[in-house]
């Protein structure tokens, strides 16, 4: 979906898909970096959350803040659906990204035994 | 506990919720304290204490206490499986699990509704270190038992409606798309979860016409924005979905 939305604004030869997996790897989303230390932050309970909070507040306005962290928690839900269920790939999915899981290397996941 | 007229009241807060986030999370909570189709609402209370004790447990927290009614021994450990122990829930523990004592696969989808959702809004708030909502109390009534006729197996563990096989009691479920992902379809043995996850995937991430529309969202954040983190969130937890 990232790959989708980024073709359709016009910043795909900017996208870095790696920056979804690694920490370290820049996206090429504007205030990329930054939104997913957030992300991670949250998921991971650490001690950056509360800086990370006030710096999107700062860099990227308080919505936006408040944006992340509907997008957060509802992904935190999404995967223990897709994960509590065992639901297969849907097909658009499997055949537009099975180069990508490759490379980034989703298909190690555990849940990979349990979805393809 | 209490009830949830007063509830989720952002005004205090540092950060600006919006009204129609706060309106989902009421909505939530007046679905987590209803009787549904398999647990009562004492029992559903019950699940949600027992997903707020799973995550004291991973945090180091205290233990908030369990909830009003006693659940089934494989209905809690499988609580905790889901908030602390995702990349580990497989095919087989998941027969093991309907399969015991006090389960089924229905109280299954309709007790990983309630983990999930009540998960989410908890997540929403440690997101933002706003203090988690008390529990509602139980509304009193039996649950229906009515299981969707047209459930069917489609390659996900539990059986799953496809849109053709919907009937008139659970007809709005897919907003009357023809087609479905695997996802939303995922918990509709039991189609108030899917509504309810209808509802709060628009309050906090995207509407399904927005999922489908080539336009930019009217949020605040970018798609592409939006769809980073939630890769990340996927990619944090193994998800491979």
């Amino acid at each position: 979906m990232l790959r989708e939305s980024s073709k359709r604004s016009g910043t795909l030869d900017q996208l870095n898909l790696k920056g979804t997996v690694n920490a370290d790897a820049d996206s090429g989303v504007p205030q990329g970096s930054l939104l997913t230390a957030f992300a991670e932050a949250a998921v991971r309970r650490t001690d950056a959350l509360p800086g990370l909070r006030e710096q999107i507040a700062s860099e990227l306005g308080a919505q936006e803040l408040v944006d992340a962290a509907g997008v957060v928690a509802n992904f935190q839900r999404m995967v223990r659906i897709a994960d509590g269920c065992g639901i297969p790939l849907d097909e658009f999915t499997r055949d537009a990204t099975d180069d990508v899981r490759d490379e980034l290397g989703i298909h190690e996941y555990a849940s990979a035994a349990n979805t393809v | 506990m209490t009830s949830t007229a007063a509830m989720f009241s952002y005004a205090d807060t540092a950060w600006p919720v919006l009204e129609r986030t706060a309106e989902a999370h009421r909505r939530s909570w007046d679905m987590l304290a209803a009787p549904g189709e398999w647990w009562t609402g004492a029992e559903r209370i019950s699940i949600a204490a027992e997903c707020r004790r799973a995550s004291a447990l991973v945090d180091g927290l205290p233990d908030p206490g369990p909830g009003p009614a006693e659940l089934p021994e494989a209905a809690v450990f499988a609580i905790h499986k889901l908030i602390g122990d995702l990349p580990n829930v497989t095919h087989d523990w998941y027969d093991e699990t309907i399969s015991a004592e006090g389960m089924s696969d229905a109280r299954y989808i309709e007790m990983l509704g309630v983990v999930v959702h009540i998960w989410s809004v908890d997540e929403f708030h440690r997101a933002l270190d706003i203090d988690l909502e008390p529990l509602p109390d139980p509304i009193p009534g039996e649950p229906t038992q009515v299981r969707p006729s047209g459930a069917r197996a489609h390659g996900s563990w539990p059986q799953t409606i496809l849109p053709e096989d919907l009937h008139e009691s659970e007809a709005d479920i897919y907003g009357g798309m023809e087609r479905t992902s695997n996802v939303r379809a995922a918990m509709s043995l039991h189609p108030d979860s899917v509504r309810w996850l209808t509802d709060l995937f628009d309050a906090h991430y995207l509407s399904w016409i927005e999922i489908q529309s080539e336009q930019e969202p009217f949020r605040v954040l970018t798609r592409p924005q939006r769809e980073l983190v939630a890769a990340r969130v996927s990619a944090l937890n193994e998800c491979f979905y």
